[in-house]
């Protein structure tokens, strides 16, 4: 054998370099996995593309308002879309994911009683994957309002959650319940 | 023209389950081989990477930069090998090499070279998990000090020390295969 060194370390690495290849049927042993969860998650809905889904209310315009990009769900699993009696003072927190699949925005934020509809909270301004633009925050259990702001001035509801019965400000905002996990 | 990962994980995000199929055979030869290395044969690997292709795909939508699907779902691969290698330890088995990729090996090549081969096999199942991981991160993934804290969640500096006695067992294992 050769003296240890960076030749030897070249061999060794170049043994373990040599490609390993799977046969043909890996690739259908994974896509009939992905295919059952695809069709788990059509079942489901689209929404369950979050992953953390626990319940979500569909809309029925899914289909129709994904063709146009405005849509938007809130998920976690904290969240129910119907509305609740009360706020709830002093509550935990609980983490919130907002999406809205919107291509053609340059910057999309969430704004709500929350944060008192404020735009300058930097923790609720949304990051872009591809058009869809997604942030989690945590938001405090309870009823709230909330709506996205797409490039600083266009007041967007969530059309897959109810509407708010008052629009705040006169603009269009949603209803988001959340719910304290400890309890 | 290669459609990029960001458009694939685009299409998949939009429904075209296809575009999937596109991703699996972009990483899964790569990845195979790491996991062949670190779990030490080709069943727990597949099994290994079958699981990671699929995790990814139920979190796709959580991969935070498409362009850079192929470190992320590496990222999932290097948590499953490491529970399973943890599993593999905890039922007590014993590190098993690819009975395939040797045989494959010994027709391929002079029976020097297969012997040698065999005994880099044998000598990167002694090391230890931490030491093996990342020696193969640094040298046969050929990544860097930085991207494999990254990667992994160790540090630097804990990296470095790990290659370095990866190194000096391996010089240990192989000078005594040798040298008996």
């Amino acid at each position: 054998m050769a003296e240890w060194g960076r030749t030897t370390l070249e061999l060794i690495v170049g043994e373990l370099q040599q490609p390993v290849r799977l046969d043909a049927s890996f690739e259908r042993r994974v896509m009939v996995r992905v295919r059952r969860l695809h069709a788990q998650r059509r079942r489901r809905g689209v929404a369950s593309w979050l992953g953390v889904v626990s319940r979500v209310t569909h809309h029925p315009g899914w289909a129709a308002a994904l063709a146009a990009g405005i849509v938007a769900i809130v998920t976690l699993g904290v969240m129910r879309t119907r509305p609740a009696p009360t706020a709830l003072a002093g509550a935990p927190r609980e983490p919130v994911q907002f999406v809205l699949v919107r291509p053609d925005a340059r910057s999309v934020a969430v704004v709500g009683d929350f944060n008192d509809w404020g735009l300058n909270d930097s923790a609720l301004v949304a990051t872009n994957h591809q058009g869809v633009w997604s942030v989690t925050a945590p938001v405090p259990a309870g009823v709230h309002r909330y709506a996205f702001v797409v490039n600083g001035k266009e007041w967007v509801a969530d059309p897959s959650a109810p509407r708010s019965a008052g629009d705040d400000f006169g603009m269009p905002s949603s209803a988001l319940v959340v719910e304290d996990s400890t309890k | 023209m290669e459609s990029s990962d960001a458009a694939l994980v685009t299409r998949v995000l939009h429904g075209d389950v296809n575009a999937y199929g596109a991703l699996v055979s972009r990483y899964r030869d790569r990845y195979a081989r790491y996991a062949v290395h670190m779990l030490g044969n080709r069943e727990d690997a597949e099994e290994a990477l079958q699981d990671a292709f699929t995790r990814a795909y139920r979190s796709l939508a959580r991969c935070e930069e498409p362009e850079r699907f192929g470190a992320w779902l590496f990222r999932i691969l290097l948590n499953r090998c490491r529970t399973s290698g943890a599993r593999r330890v905890r039922r007590g088995q014993t590190f098993v090499h690819d009975e395939g990729a040797l045989m494959k090996a010994s027709q391929e090549h002079p029976a020097e070279q297969t012997m040698w081969r065999e005994e880099i096999e044998r000598a990167i199942g002694e090391l230890s998990a931490d030491q093996r991981e990342a020696f193969l991160l640094k040298y046969v993934e050929d990544l860097g000090y930085d991207e494999m804290a990254e990667i992994t969640g160790v540090g630097v500096s804990a990296l470095k020390m790990r290659v370095m006695r990866a190194c000096d067992r391996l010089r240990t294992l192989l000078r005594e295969v040798h040298s008996g």
